[in-house]
């Protein structure tokens, strides 16, 4: 609790940015304090508009490396004002790893940890629920060594 | 009762003092030289972006030696005391992320008394290179000076890298952002290397060999810029460390990804492997290329 306090006056007092993305950096210090005692690395930072009925939802991509033999967390996080609810999925290559939401039993995450085994480049897909329209955030954080 | 006093206080700070601050992505008084502007780019500004997001984070390196058991050791750090010495935005730009290595590895240590003259040397080249507004000098000092709050210090600097970087790519500025990394990347490679050839660990010299991977990449971007002298011989440089990668062989064994769920946290354990092949003589050629041309970068 602490840290975020500390996270947050950081934020007040070097207010390099507008307030939109003044927002957006706090949710992302929340969302990096929320993923627990492990290190931030990277945030991906996302704002979609609704998609077409029927189709597919809108989803931004990013793409990073990960290491083998350590131990990452991705977690998710929505901003309030947000139409949609952010979802977070890990695909190497084509075969979806992990995600924060399961479909099949409708269990939802604020993160996962992901057992990296392979030094390579993964993507990261973040969407809104049903396709509506949102904002939120993503945040790769190390957790620990295999 | 404090606490939640506390928490809507900051909270008012934040949306207050930033209605001042304005939006700096406009910023334009920085000039890029047209000897390095992107004309006749061979590569878009979304691939370089997403070439850098590829390129692992400083701290990841600095991680690794912790948890391997091997004791800080200063000498493996670029002196700052050169930094006023550092002219032109090449040289501040590559500088910057050399300190910015050295201060994930001095953080994960919590070396606070050390890391106040790295911060102090970066917050000095990022103002040079007009993107000082994401350094708050005076609470990381102060997070440093009181010893408190150490994951807090370490999120502040990496996110401000971080932050630091989208502002360079979004302001047409690509060129000192893959300097930045460049830099980043180097004295990472630096300091593992330098490990290795004091602590033979597999790991380590694991992860010594996937640097091929990011090299390729990083030569890749460095590439784009390559009409400037300064950028051809960066290029020539790390060329010297890629030849010696050249038999360094990844290969990867598939598997299928398993999913479990304990207390509550969902796990993937990804049952895919790579593995590299490398040899001590490998690893010492790359270990005494590494050096000679981190040495020469910090000498410029």
């Amino acid at each position: 609790m602490k840290n975020i306090a500390v996270i947050l006056l950081f934020f007040a007092l070097s207010c390099p940015f507008s307030t939109r993305a003044q927002d957006i950096s706090q949710l992302t210090a929340q969302c990096a304090a929320n993923a627990g005692d492990v290190m931030y690395l990277k945030d991906f930072i996302v704002k979609l508009d609704a998609g077409t009925p029927g189709g597919a939802p809108p989803t931004a991509r990013f793409a990073l490396l990960l290491s083998k033999s350590v131990v990452y967390r991705l977690s998710i996080c929505t901003a309030p004002n947000s139409e949609g609810e952010a979802v977070l999925q890990l695909f190497d290559m084509n075969t979806l790893l992990g995600s924060t939401f399961i479909t099949a039993t409708g269990k939802e995450f604020p993160f996962f940890d992901f057992k990296c085994q392979k030094t390579g480049v993964y993507h990261v897909f973040i969407s809104f629920k049903e396709g509506k329209a949102g904002e939120g955030v993503g945040v790769l954080s190390y957790v620990k060594k295999l | 009762m404090i606490k939640k006093l506390l928490y809507v206080l900051l909270t008012a700070l934040v949306i207050t003092s930033c209605k001042s601050g304005g939006d700096r992505s406009t910023q334009t008084d920085f000039e890029v030289p047209d000897s390095i502007l992107s004309e006749g780019m061979e590569i878009s500004e979304e691939t370089m972006q997403n070439i850098v997001q590829n390129i692992s984070s400083p701290v990841e390196m600095a991680a690794l030696i912790k948890e391997l058991g091997v004791p800080y050791s200063s000498k493996y750090l670029s002196s700052t005391a050169r930094v006023e010495e550092l002219s032109t935005a090449f040289k501040q730009s590559l500088n910057l992320g050399i300190y910015g290595a050295d201060l994930g590895y001095l953080n994960m240590y919590n070396k606070t008394s050390a890391v106040i003259d790295y911060i102090s040397a970066i917050k000095t080249l990022a103002d040079e290179i007009k993107v000082g507004q994401f350094f708050d000098f005076t609470t990381l000092k102060r997070l440093a000076t009181n010893n408190q709050n150490l994951d807090s210090l370490m999120y502040i600097s990496v996110h401000s890298f971080n932050q630091m970087d989208k502002y360079l790519h979004s302001n047409n500025r690509s060129n000192l952002s893959a300097l930045i990394v460049t830099g980043v990347w180097i004295e990472g490679l630096y300091l593992g290397t330098q490990v290795a050839k004091e602590t033979s660990n597999d790991l380590l010299s694991e992860r010594i060999g996937e640097q091929k991977l990011t090299l390729n990449e990083l030569i890749l971007i460095l590439e784009v810029y390559k009409k400037d002298k300064q950028y051809a011989k960066l290029i020539d440089d790390l060329q010297l460390i890629k030849d010696q990668y050249q038999n360094v062989n990844i290969k990867t064994i598939k598997g299928e990804p398993e999913m479990i769920e304990e207390n509550g946290v969902l796990t993937i354990i990804q049952n895919d492997k790579s593995m590299v092949e490398i040899s001590p003589e490998q690893i010492n050629k790359i270990i005494s290329t590494t050096e000679e041309v981190r040495n020469r970068l910090i000498s410029l």
